[in-house]
């Protein structure tokens, strides 16, 4: 440290109360998620979200208005979940290494989030929130397959390269996913091939450097 | 009048009607309603049948001995007609299957008729694929053509009807296979 007369910074107080206010809040929307990832499309109650995070209904309800408002925050937390449990891979690899990867992660993601997407979608009623949370999971969705398929898609004009990628959106959609695992029977290597088959044929060729 | 006062309500707002609010678009009491169908769910499973079968007799396949370019245009304007009709009632029977054997039944019934469909309108080239690559290319089409990429075509990325089309088209083209030369 230096010898001037200036005191030593202090650390900054840690607030207890104000972290176990954040922390029930935390526990709160995880048993919110928990609960409508096993019951999904249904709305957990607060009675129910309450037990499962062993905290009384008063005490949701001084952390969040109402449950709408939980809803949209256990949104919010599930898709910094999803966007960090799904990192961008390979964005630089050849064309099938582009697609496999993007592929997996994709489907993994869907796996994953399928009953509490279900849920969202069911349950957004009027609400402008969560319709707003809908359309930036699609935008980011939409966003890595900008990313992942950049060379292919730079050889479009504007017009294709947007139809492609509303194309490309909707067969890997969610319940897209759903579909081939629930209804086709697919085990999760087989539906990744069926989507890794429709990409590579959708896609334009690969620019040659 | 109860069944087609349900639809009506159904594609001016993305609600589901209350007994109420149906009785009063038919001209009936709540009463008169329950006297016909013991729930509401009854009604939905009859209102499910009901634009079953007016999908079907209004998506008659036509052109399907014609060349590609012939029988990817009709089956696509076919497909997106029933879409814009029904996709109010496909989201409702969707939101409303819950627990339901009967319209869950229904959901499936549905999906297979889609690809039922695919696979008359596309027989040539799908008789060149294997077992495998046929399922893969049937899964992958019908996946393009469901009533929700519909909509996000229509609502979402604000396209014409016809300019939809034209993106159902050229895509069911690239994940054909050639057309076997005869």
């Amino acid at each position: 440290m230096s010898g001037s007369d200036t005191p030593p910074s202090r650390p900054p107080r840690v607030d207890g109360r104000r972290l176990r206010s954040e922390r029930t809040k935390q526990l709160i929307i995880e048993a919110y998620l928990a609960l409508a990832q096993e019951n999904s499309p249904q709305v957990p109650t607060a009675a129910e979200i309450a037990h499962r995070a062993g905290y009384s209904v008063r005490s949701v309800f001084e952390r969040f208005p109402d449950i709408r408002t939980l809803q949209v925050a256990a949104t919010d937390y599930a898709l910094v979940q999803v966007a960090a449990l799904a990192p961008a891979r390979d964005s630089h690899g050849d064309r099938a290494t582009r697609i496999r990867t993007q592929v997996e992660t994709r489907g993994q993601s869907c796996e994953r989030w399928l009953p509490l997407w279900r849920s969202l979608v069911a349950n957004q009623g009027d609400s402008p929130e969560l319709k707003q949370r809908i359309v930036l999971s699609r935008e980011r969705v939409v966003a890595r397959l900008e990313f992942m398929y950049a060379p292919e898609l730079a050889t479009l004009s504007d017009v294709e390269r947007r139809h492609l990628l509303i194309v490309l959106e909707s067969l890997t959609d969610v319940e897209s996913w759903a579909r081939m695992r629930e209804f086709f029977g697919l085990s999760f290597e087989e539906a990744c091939l069926a989507w890794r088959q429709a990409i590579d044929r959708l896609l334009p060729p690969a620019p040659t450097t | 009048m109860i069944i087609e006062a349900y639809l009506t309500l159904l594609r001016e707002s993305p609600q589901i009607p209350t007994a109420a609010t149906i009785a009063e678009r038919a001209g009936y009491s709540v009463r008169s309603v329950f006297e016909r169908f013991p729930d509401l769910h009854a009604l939905r499973v009859a209102a499910t049948d009901y634009a079953f079968t007016q999908g079907t007799a209004q998506a008659v396949a036509r052109d399907f001995s014609g060349d590609r370019l012939t029988r990817l245009k009709s089956h696509v304007e076919t497909r997106s007609w029933i879409c814009e009709q029904w996709l109010p009632l496909w989201r409702a029977l969707n939101a409303n299957q819950g627990d339901s054997s009967e319209l869950k039944s229904r959901i499936n019934l549905i999906r297979q008729a889609i690809l039922k469909r695919i696979e008359l309108m596309y027989e040539a080239e799908l008789a060149t694929l294997g077992a495998t690559e046929r399922l893969q290319t049937l899964i992958a089409i019908e996946s393009l053509i469901d009533f929700e990429s519909w909509a996000r075509m229509r609502e979402f990325s604000g396209m014409s009807i016809e300019e939809a089309r034209e993106v159902w088209v050229k895509s069911i083209d690239r994940l054909l296979p050639p057309t076997p030369v005869s």
